[in-house]
Order: structure tokens, then C-alpha cells, then sequence
């Protein structure tokens, strides 16, 4: 397959975006689009009757519309084939959207925090789409499963409940100064969407992710080569499906042939970079050795790779966050448990110091000693 | 044969569908934007203490998912990787921002947080 | 007495050694070059001891000595001092060797150098130095023999005078005085014009707290400010001037100094702004310490300083600091004929001026003040008209009988309970104890009017004489205004006598007679009465007390002094030489030492020829004597004779409309006071509460305040954001951040 051809035709569609004035007005129509969003979030914060409520909603998602047909639209330029229409990540990104402007209109606080999970659920399901299984599972696990039900615990034991005849608490009914904020945040969307989506952007992008392509293979067969054992179950893997393939009707004789060990080059490593396949040479049974080219299924999965990156490239980063979680957890406690006011004498029998008042009043001299 | 094998082994076989891909990071970028945006304005607007905290935790999302695309962008799991930080301070934020809550609610029985303005000059 | 005797002998017999060829060719020789004369180191002595004493009385004041210790320690040393600068006198009168100036290094003082620019290879302008060095001459010597005689002898006249103050001021007064005689050493022997300066202005420090030393009163008060600030005027011009000095002429001190003027004279180096500027700005100084026209109105008023004060500083020594400074920059002088004539001018004019004010003046001291005015514009007046010889010998003969006026003046104020006004005393010399006073009192009054064979009359004829003797009319006229002057001044020297010791006796007494009187009476009334009744009662056991001993000597010593001063004058007379003559031809004066018509015959024809006599001196001495006797006869007229007759004459003149402003205005002192107020102080202050308000409105309230509120406005505007409510700072925070990324991804980088 040729490289070169794509990697030009991005380049020369990205200089052409950046040169034809289409492209202003399509920079123009993500702002618009980010103000029409902007516009709705803005009517559904303040509580209002229905029908305004329903308009907001409309307008909102008119404006998620466009935006996602914008994005969407640039996410294909450059590339000849139209592709699979991108149904999923539209459907999880308007949920996880839905949830999050539940979030922050929702009176009840409750309510609020169980949209949190549906976006947090539809943020999982993104990281599905985007490869990154163990992080969806890791972010449904710890938020949905663990920090969710502790603001669910503290919510019940913080928040009053509602009035008969009043309805929910005052602060959660009236948002505050709800229009700078939305118009804070039309800013903020603006920019970046700007940012991500313009013609540089998009083609930075495009660049990047063609230019780290071989690098990420390189990196994922390093990381087989870090794990001999698997390393060994994927080269007998591959030896069976060369063998099978190979199969000769008339070499039916042939004794069947075992890996007897991994070969390693000088440096230690197993797999050799060859263009772009990578290959290692094992010694068989017999003997002889045999060069597998190993196939892109025998990459470790997604979790091995996070795990292996974990503790061998940020060991440093782990121990901090370990520390972290155990200050907090210290912190919790402390701020937890009751407040009990010791006296002086107290404290310092606590600490291990002799208590000073009893024997500086019977002694009368030595009492500081 | 082996050529073929050879062949169906390049890498750029990880990469099947570079158009879907690019439209996912796209959608998962315009997501965080979004995520982000209402967190902020979540947090800004919103009265309610715990509310603002669960705010801030969708910022996180929507840095965690920008982390998430710009790996794939550069096909590197060090961006899964910083998501577990974030995964670790969400989770400390929320032990102690969340018993500090507990314990403001018990000063002044709101959660308003309006009612704690002891910055102001006058 | 030892000191004027050995002085009076002096004048005989020891001074012909010290200036052995008399004056012949004086001009063409210049002044000869200074001698260092280490040997002399001794003579720092005399600046010393009055340190010393300074400190003494200081340390007196601090431990609240409660005797008349500090006046003994005084006296001792400025007598010690006195002997020194005798024996200076002296030992340099039987030196051998050319007659010239001796300069004594004492110590390093000033020293600044630098290398030579490509501008001044030579070697004058490289260095501001001004060693604390003593530089001696005759004239130096001259003054500070009297300067030293008179201090100490009015300093034993204080340590009687101010024993009503002893534990209180007594100290202070003292130590004042002591500073003063150091101050006026340095000024007058210092090598160069910082230590110069130096003095000046510690003789202006002294006069300032001396004149000022009844602090409590606001008049003494008042009068002290004015003084020092008027000084202050004067002392800027002299900074100026010693400043130009080093700017044109490279030096400071005066053996380069006199050097280099003499070179400018020569080469006829061409005259600059600032070399023209010189002379006026040196004037200014003199103008301001000596009193003269612009400047002459703090001398009455420093008059309420205590009266040993003003007979030793406002009237014997410190005033005649300005002649000292105009005879010793004297070569400087020269080149500038112009400035001369100005001086001439003003010193003339300052004369009538303060002669017309003096006799309508009914304090006694200050009409002796206004008369010190007057004479000190005669001083000036000769030194204007070029006898450098005249101006040194009247202030030479002045300083002894305006001392004695007045000595006698204070032992008056001092016996009368502070009476000073000439029509409540009369007949003094008929009182007990009043009797040397009135007639030292009027061996003081004939020489100051001048009359016929006192001192004043020598030396006051010597600078009209000169007057007449010029060539420039200007100069003619001016010794025509002298002559009517010193009628003027024999009228009112007489007024007062005639008024205060002559006639019946009756006397009041002054303002002081209540502590006095509280004090000897209190036995007698006990305590508690009104204060009038004191007053009362005062008055009518009030005696006058004559003065005692010290007073009384200190006043014969002095008298015999201003009686002998004569006699150099008597010494010229019968065939000899005038030792003030002599003095002043060996020193930086000597271009006017000579008398103008010594050759007679040059000057056959001058502005007095008309009196038939051909020497233009004994014509100017029968002339001036005439307006003298006239001034004098009047005075006995109106002032003894025919009391009623002044009376009738001031009701006449104010009667008459022509001429009722002469007599008002003289008692008003011309108004000169009014004028300086309403031309300089009152627009001064006019200006300075402008300023005031345009500093307090335009440059702190609108500038300062304006440009401080503008931030405080506009943090005024933004200050609802400021609402102590976290989601505000958070909503600031993100706003910024808004804008900032804003910023970056749409003008930074160009909306890419």
C-alpha cells in the first residue's frame, strides 16, 4: 500500500481549506452552531414554563446537530472513502450530552447525579469506540460504581428534602447569573471547537495520527517483547497458523515441530522490525530455526498495554497516585470523625509527653522540666 | 504464501478504517468540548455545593476523554495512562471535597454556597 | 588696661620694625608671596581657646552649673586669647625678613584633586583644596586685635551684666560668645575662602542665638529670624561669589588667589560674565553682613539680643566683617572699578539713610544701631572710594567707641531696669553710681560725631577726604552727603547724650522693674497682690543701681581705647606714620592704604578748594568739623537747652502739610521694613499659598489623587465581582481563561 498518496492528498486538502474562503464560513457555522447550542442551554437553565422548556431542548439540539454534521463532515475530508456514517459516536456523544445538560439544569440533586452516570456510561461506551477498553470499564467501575454512590450518600445525608408545597431548595431552583456563565461557556466552546476542527487542527490531526501509526506498532511489539511468555504463546500461535497454511497433502509425514526457545538478539529483544512487519526467529525442537512474522492479532490487548506502560514508563506517577488516594483517605477520616476537644494536659499524654499542671502544682519548681 | 501471510500481517491492518476512526476522535473531541462547556457553566451557575462538585467531576470527563482521543491520535496508551490520575484525583477530590461539604452542611444547614462569602471586603 | 596700654606703645614704638619701608612704591610691588611659617603653629591657640571654652560652657549648661563659672572660663580664655594674638603681634613685629604674609598649616581640612584635563594643564584648577591654615598679615593681625581685645574686655562687662541670668542662660550666653569669637578667628585668619565661609557663617549662627537669646520673647524672637535669614540672603551671594572665585581664578586660597588676580590684572584676561559677577556677588555678602542699604534692616532689630551682644557682635566686630571681606579680596576689588564706585554708592547712601532714621529714633540702642549703620556705610563708602586705609582705621576707632555707646547704653539699660527710651531718663550724671557712664557715654559721642581731634574725626576725615580728593565727581558728590551725614551724626550722637545725661534728673524706669522689684519687695508685701498693685509698688520703691566694678572698668578701658585710637592719627601728625596705615600697606589692602594727595601738590585743585586750604585732608576736616559743630549746636539747642523747642519743631513740620512726611517717616525708618514686606514678603506669601492651593488641588488632587483614583474607579466598576462568593472568582477565573484562549486561537494564531 502507498503512503505517500494520502499523507499528499491531506496535506494538499489541508492547504486548499486553508486557502478557499469556504473554509471561513465554515469556521463560521461551528460559532454559530456553538451560539445556537449555547442559546438553548441558556433558555433550559432557567425554569420556565414547557413550552420554553421544549424550545430550549429543540434549539439545543439543533445546535448539537450542527455541530456534529460539522464535525463529522470534516472528519472525512481527506479521505476518499465516505466510510461507515460515524452512527455510533453521534448516538453516545448526544447522550452523554443529554446527561450532562441534565446535570446542570436538574433541580434535584439526585436526579442530577443519576445523569451524571448516563453520561458517564455514554463517556465509557466513547472510550469503547476509541479503543480504550480498559479505561471505559475502569471510568464505569470507579465513577458510576464508586464516586457516584458517595455523592449519592451525601446527598441523602446533606440535602434537605423537599417542601410540601415549596418544592425543591431555592439554590437548586435558581441557577446564578446563568447567562454570563452560558455565555462564558459559548466562548469556551467556540474556541475549541474552533480549535480541534479548523483546517490545521483537522489536518494535525490526520497528520499525527498517519505519522504515529508505525511508531504505535513499534511500541505495542516492544511491549510483547517485555512479556516472554506471551511472546512464546504468540509465536506458537503463529507457528500452528503457518503450519496449517503450509500444510502439504504431501508432507503428511512430517513430524509436527515445536518451538524449543525465543531466539534474542544481542540487545535482548525478540522482534525485529522489518519495514513494517515485525518477525521473530525461534529455534525448534529439531533444531532448525524458523523466521515468524508475527500477525498485527498477536499485539497485546489494550489493558496488557496500559498495565505495561503503567508501571514501566510511570512508576513514579503510580506511587504519587497512591499517596494521593491515601491522603485522601487519611483527609476523609479526619474530617469525618467527630471533633472532641482535649485539653492541654490531654494532648499531651496523647503525645507521649508527661502531663505538666499536677506535678509543676505539687513540686512547685520543677514543674516546666 | 508466505508473502500473503506476510502481507495481511502489515501493521496498517490495525487501522482498517482511518475515515471512521478520524470521525470518532472527532465526535469525542467536539464531546469533551461539550462536557467541558457544561461542567464549567454547571459549576459557575449552579447554587447547590454538591451539584458544583459533580461539576467539576465532568470537567474531568471531558479531559479525560480529550486524553483518550489525543492517544489515538497518537497511537500512545500514556494518554489511558493520565486518564487513571485523573480516574485518582477525581476519586480523592471526591472524599474530601465531599466530607468538607458534610461538614459545611453541618455550619450553616445549606448547601447554598452563596451563604459562605467571608471573602468579601465589606 | 595692660592690653591698651601695651597697644597704645605699640603704635609708637614696635610697629616701625614690623613695616619697615614706608609705602613708596607699595602698588608696584604687589603683595609679596606668603610665607609658610610652620614655627607659628601656636597661633592656633587662638582659635582654640574659645573652643575650648564653647565646650566648657556647654558642659557647664549640661551639669546646670549655678555660678558665674562659664563667664570666668570665658573671660580667662578670650584674655588668654587676646595675649596670644599680642604675642603674635609681636613676635612678627621683631621678625626679620621681608614683610609678608604668614601662612600656618594646621591641619588637612578640604582636599579634592583630580587629574589635569587637556582644558587646564595648569595646575590651579585641579584641586579644591582648603586646609584649615591660618593666613597672617597686618590686616589679619589688625582685626583680630581688636576683635580679641574687645571680646574679652566685653565679656568680663557680661559677667556682671548677666548675673541676673546665672543657671539660667548664663551658660548658654556664654558659650554663644565663645563660639562666636571662634567663628570670627576663622573668619578672619583663615588661609582661604572656605574657612572663610566657615566663620561667616558661624558668626552668623552666634548672632542668631544671641540675638535671639530671650527666646521666650517673640519680638527677640522675630528679630533673631530676621537676622539669620536676611544673613542668609547676603550669604547666598558670598557662596556664589567664593564659587566664581574658584571658576575664574582656579584657587582658594589667598596667596594662589592674590597671585592670580594679580595676573588677571595684567594679562587683562578677558572679562567674562562671570568674572564681572564676582565682585557684586561678594558685595552682596558684605552688603548682608555689614548692614548696608538693601539688607541693613536686621541691625536694629537685632538690638533685642542681650546688650553685650550688640555692642561685640551687631557693632564692634561681626558687622565689620563686610569691610574685612571687601579689604582683603581688595586686589579683586581693583580690577573692577565699577563695583568699587558701587559700594561707594551704597555705603554712602546707607549712611544718610540710616543718619535720618537715627535721629528720630527715641530708643538709645537703636539709634546707636541705625548710627552703626551709618557708619558702616562710611566704611564702605571709603573702601568704595579707595582708601582701603580710611574704612580699616574707622572701623578700627569705631569698633572702641561704638562699643563703648554701647557698654554705656547696656550699664544704663542694666542700672534703669531696662529703660531705654530718651525721653523718660534725663540727667543721668547727677545720679549716684551714673557717673562714669555718662562720661564715657560722652567720650563715645564725640568720637562717633566726629568732633574735633577724637578718634572718629581722623578716620572719618581720612575717607571723606578721599571722597573729595577724587578725580570722579560721583565721588565729590558723595563726600558732600558724607559731610551732611556727619552733621547728622553729631546731632543725633548729642541728642542722646544731651537728652539722657544732661538736663534736670527724672528718670522711669523700664519694663524689667517687676522682677527686680517682686524680688526686693516680696518681704515686705508678701505674696498674693494683683499684678498691678506690684507695679505700683514697684515703682515707687524702685531705685536706679550703678553699675559695679567690672562694668565700670571694662567701660574706662574701653573709653581709653577709643581715646587712643586716636593716636596713631597724632603719631602721623607730628611727622611719623599712621600704624593703621602701615598695617594696611603690608596687607592684600594695600592699593588703598596711601592717602590720595600725600604728595599735596598733585591735588591743588580738588572739590575743597574753595576753603582756600590746598591739602584736601585739612580742608575736609575744617569742613566736615563746621557740619559737625552745626550738628552739635543744634542738638544742644533743641535737646538741653530748649527741651520744648524739639517739640515745637516736630508739632511745626507736622503742621505743615509740605513737610509732615519727613518727620513720620523718619520714625517710621523711611517705612523700609513696610516696603520689604508689602514688595517681598507679601507677594511671597501671596505666591506661596497659591502654590499652596495649586499643590494641594492641581498636583495632589487632580495629578496625584486623580491618576490614584482612576484604578480606584475602575476597580470601583469591576468591585461587584468582587462579591466574596466562590463561583465569582471561579466565573472571573474562567471568563479569563475564555478570553484568553479566545485570544490565542483567533488573533494569535490567526484564526487557523
Amino acid at each position: 500500500m502507498d503512503f505517500a498518496s494520502p499523507s499528499l492528498d491531506i496535506q494538499r486538502c489541508g492547504a486548499l481549506l486553508a486557502d478557499a474562503s469556504p473554509t471561513t464560513v465554515s469556521a463560521f457555522a461551528l460559532t454559530i452552531a456553538a451560539g445556537i447550542c449555547a442559546a438553548g442551554l441558556a433558555v433550559l437553565m432557567r425554569p420556565g414554563a414547557q413550552g420554553i422548556r421544549i424550545a430550549g431542548t429543540v434549539l439545543a439540539l439543533v445546535g448539537f446537530a450542527m455541530l456534529s454534521v460539522e464535525v463529522i463532515k470534516r472528519a472525512s475530508v481527506g479521505s476518499e472513502a465516505a466510510g461507515f456514517p460515524p452512527v455510533f459516536p453521534v448516538i453516545f456523544g448526544l447522550l452523554s450530552t443529554i446527561g450532562a445538560v441534565r446535570v446542570i439544569t436538574h433541580p434535584r440533586p439526585v436526579f442530577a447525579a443519576m445523569y451524571f452516570m448516563l453520561t458517564v456510561v455514554s463517556t465509557g461506551c466513547m472510550f469503547l469506540l476509541l479503543g480504550a477498553e480498559f479505561m471505559a470499564f475502569a471510568l464505569v467501575i470507579v465513577y458510576a460504581g464508586a464516586i457516584l454512590i458517595t455523592y449519592l450518600f451525601v446527598l441523602m445525608l446533606a440535602q434537605q428534602s423537599p417542601v410540601v408545597g415549596v418544592g425543591d431548595a431555592w439554590y437548586d431552583r435558581v441557577p446564578r447569573e446563568a447567562l454570563s456563565a452560558v455565555f462564558i461557556g459559548f466562548v469556551m466552546l467556540a474556541t475549541l471547537s474552533d480549535a480541534y476542527f479548523s483546517a490545521k487542527g483537522q489536518s494535525f490531526i490526520a497528520d499525527k495520527m498517519q505519522a504515529s501509526e508505525f511508531d504505535g506498532a513499534v511500541a505495542g511489539w516492544k511491549r510483547l517483547d517485555a512479556m516472554p511468555k506471551l511472546l512464546r504463546v504468540a509465536a506458537e500461535q503463529t507457528l500452528a497458523v503457518e503450519v496449517a497454511m503450509a500444510k502439504d497433502p504431501t508432507a503428511a509425514a512430517t513430524t509436527p515441530v515445536a518451538i524449543s526457545e525465543v531466539v534474542r538478539n544481542a540487545d535482548g529483544s525478540a522482534i525485529t522490525m522489518h519495514a513494517d512487519t515485525a518477525s521473530i526467529v525461534v529455534k525448534l525442537t529439531d533444531g532448525s530455526t524458523r523466521t515468524l512474522a508475527l500477525a498485527p492479532s498477536m499485539m497485546p490487548e489494550n489493558s496488557r498495554q496500559v498495565g505495561v506502560d503503567l508501571v514501566s514508563k510511570f512508576p513514579a506517577g503510580l506511587e504519587i497516585a497512591g499517596v494521593v488516594l491515601l491522603m485522601a483517605l487519611f483527609g476523609a477520616v479526619i474530617l469525618a470523625r467527630k471533633q472532641i476537644e482535649l485539653g492541654e494536659d490531654e494532648r499531651r499524654e496523647l503525645a507521649g509527653m508527661r502531663r505538666f499542671t499536677v506535678e509543676g502544682e505539687a513540686g512547685g519548681s520543677g514543674g516546666m522540666q | 504464501m508466505i508473502d500473503a501471510i506476510m502481507n495481511s500481517s502489515h501493521v496498517l491492518v490495525l487501522a482498517t478504517d482511518s475515515a471512521s476512526d478520524r470521525s470518532s476522535i472527532n465526535m469525542a473531541l467536539l464531546l469533551s468540548a461539550i462536557l467541558f462547556t457544561c461542567g464549567l457553566i454547571g459549576f459557575l451557575s449552579r447554587r447547590n455545593m454538591i451539584i458544583m462538585f459533580l461539576c467539576t467531576e465532568l470537567m474531568f470527563q471531558a479531559s479525560a476523554l480529550a486524553l483518550i482521543a489525543f492517544g489515538k491520535v497518537h497511537h500512545d496508551v500514556s494518554g489511558e495512562v493520565f486518564v487513571i490520575f485523573i480516574l485518582t484525583v477525581a476519586a480523592a477530590e471526591a472524599a474530601l471535597a465531599l466530607g468538607l461539604i458534610v461538614l459545611l452542611y453541618r455550619r450553616r444547614e445549606t448547601l447554598d454556597s452563596e451563604a459562605w462569602s467571608e471573602l468579601k471586603e465589606a | 588696661m595692660i592690653e591698651l596700654a601695651s597697644l597704645s606703645n605699640l603704635t609708637a614704638q614696635a610697629l616701625g620694625t614690623f613695616v619697615p619701608a614706608i609705602l613708596s612704591d607699595a602698588t608696584s610691588n604687589g603683595i609679596p608671596a606668603s610665607i609658610a611659617a610652620p614655627e607659628l603653629r601656636w597661633a592656633g591657640l587662638i582659635l582654640l581657646l574659645p573652643v575650648i571654652s564653647a565646650v566648657l560652657c556647654g558642659l557647664c549648661a549640661a551639669m546646670r552649673v549655678k555660678s558665674k563659672l562659664p563667664g570666668l572660663i570665658t573671660a580667662v580664655s578670650l584674655v588668654a586669647s587676646f595675649g596670644l594674638t599680642l604675642w603674635l603681634f609681636l613676635s612678627l613685629s621683631n621678625a626679620d625678613g621681608p614683610v609678608a604674609a604668614r601662612t600656618v598649616h594646621l591641619f588637612d581640612w578640604i582636599t579634592l584633586s583630580w587629574e589635569p584635563t587637556h582644558q587646564h594643564a595648569a595646575t590651579r584648577w585641579t584641586s579644591v583644596t582648603a586646609p584649615f591654615a591660618l593666613y597672617i598679615d597686618s590686616l589679619t593681625l589688625l582685626w583680630m586685635l581688636f576683635v580679641t581685645g574687645l571680646g574679652s574686655l566685653i565679656a568680663i562687662y557680661a559677667t556682671e551684666y548677666m548675673e541676673s541670668d546665672v543657671g539660667k542662660g548664663y551658660a548658654r550666653f556664654f558659650g554663644c560668645v565663645s563660639i562666636f569669637l571662634f567663628a570670627m578667628g576663622a573668619l578672619v585668619m583663615g588661609g582661604n575662602l572656605i574657612l572663610l565661609y566657615l566663620g561667616w557663617e558661624g558668626v552668623g549662627l552666634a548672632s542668631y542665638l544671641l540675638v535671639g537669646y530671650y527666646y521666650t520673647k517673640p519680638s527677640a524672637v522675630d528679630a533673631a529670624k530676621k537676622a539669620f535669614i536676611m544673613n542668609r540672603i547676603g550669604d547666598a551671594g558670598l557662596a556664589l561669589g567664593i564659587f566664581l572665585i574658584w571658576v575664574n581664578y582656579g584657587s582658594l586660597e589667598y596667596s594662589a588667589l592674590f597671585e592670580a588676580m594679580q595676573g588677571a590684572g595684567a594679562d587683562g584676561a578677558s572679562a567674562s560674565w562671570t568674572r564681572e559677577a564676582i565682585p557684586y556677588l561678594i558685595m552682596l555678602g558684605a552688603f548682608g553682613k555689614s548692614a548696608q542699604f538693601p539688607l541693613f534692616t536686621w541691625l536694629p532689630d537685632a538690638m533685642e539680643g542681650p546688650t553685650p551682644v550688640s555692642a561685640l557682635i551687631h557693632a564692634a566686630t561681626m558687622v565689620t566683617a563686610g569691610v574685612y571681606l571687601i579689604a582683603r579680596l581688595y586686589p579683586l576689588f581693583e580690577l573692577h572699578p565699577h563695583a568699587l564706585e558701587t559700594v561707594a554708592w551704597i555705603g554712602c547712601f546707607t549712611a544718610l539713610l540710616a543718619a535720618t532714621i537715627g535721629m528720630a529714633q527715641y530708643d538709645i540702642k537703636r539709634v546707636f544701631a541705625y548710627s552703626t549703620v551709618s557708619q558702616l556705610g562710611y566704611m564702605f563708602l571709603g573702601l568704595g572710594v579707595g582708601t582701603s586705609f580710611g574704612a580699616v582705621y574707622h572701623v578700627f576707632t569705631h569698633a572702641f567707641f561704638k562699643a563703648l555707646l554701647f557698654l554705656c547704653c547696656g550699664a544704663i539699660m542694666h542700672g534703669m531696669a531696662g529703660q531705654l527710651d530718651l525721653r523718660k531718663m534725663s540727667g543721668l550724671r547727677n545720679v549716684k553710681g551714673f557717673g562714669i557712664i555718662s562720661w564715657t557715654f560722652l567720650v563715645g559721642c564725640l568720637c562717633l560725631a566726629a568732633f574735633p581731634f577724637s578718634s572718629g574725626y581722623f578716620s572719618k576725615d581720612a575717607i571723606i577726604g578721599q571722597a573729595f580728593a577724587s578725580d570722579n565727581p560721583n565721588f565729590n558728590f558723595l563726600g558732600w552727603v558724607a559731610v551732611l551725614t556727619a552733621g547728622l551724626t553729631s546731632y543725633y550722637a548729642f541728642r542722646v547724650w544731651f537728652r539722657v545725661c544732661g538736663g534736670p534728673t527724672k528718670y522711669e524706669a523700664g519694663d524689667e522693674v517687676h522682677s527686680d522689684a517682686d524680688e526686693a519687695h516680696d518681704d515686705d508685701h508678701g505674696h498674693g497682690h494683683a499684678p498691678a498693685a506690684t507695679t505700683h509698688h514697684a515703682a515707687e520703691h524702685w531705685h536706679p543701681h550703678g553699675p559695679r566694678i567690672a562694668i565700670n572698668a571694662v567701660l574706662l578701658v574701653i573709653c581709653a581705647g577709643a581715646l587712643l585710637a586716636a593716636v596713631p592719627a597724632y603719631n602721623a601728625m607730628s611727622g611719623g606714620s599712621n600704624w593703621v596705615q602701615r598695617m594696611v600697606a603690608h596687607s592684600s589692602a594695600f592699593e588703598g592704604a596711601q592717602l590720595h594727595d600725600a604728595h599735596g601738590a598733585e591735588h591743588a585743585h580738588h572739590a575743597l578748594s574753595f576753603t582756600g586750604i590746598q591739602d584736601v585732608h585739612t580742608a575736609t576736616s575744617v569742613v566736615a568739623s563746621v557740619f559737625g559743630m552745626a550738628g552739635l549746636l543744634i542738638a544742644l539747642y533743641l535737646h538741653l537747652l530748649n527741651r520744648s523747642a524739639a517739640d515745637h519743631l516736630r508739632n511745626g513740620l507736622l503742621s505743615n502739610s509740605l513737610t509732615r512726611w519727613l518727620p513720620i517717616a523718619m520714625e517710621n525708618k523711611w517705612y523700609v521694613d513696610e516696603i520689604y514686606h508689602w514688595t517681598f514678603r507679601v507677594p511671597l506669601w501671596a505666591l506661596a499659598h497659591v502654590s499652596h492651593f495649586a499643590d494641594k488641588n492641581l498636583i495632589d488632587g487632580v495629578v496625584v489623587n486623580g491618576v490614584a483614583r482612576l484604578p480606584m474607579d475602575l476597580a470601583r466598576l469591576f468591585q461587584p465581582l468582587y462579591n466574596g462568593v466562590l463561583q465569582g472568582y471561579a466565573a472571573t477565573m474562567a471568563g479569563g481563561l475564555a478570553l484568553i484562549l479566545a485570544w490565542v486561537f483567533w488573533i494569535w494564531m490567526q484564526g487557523v
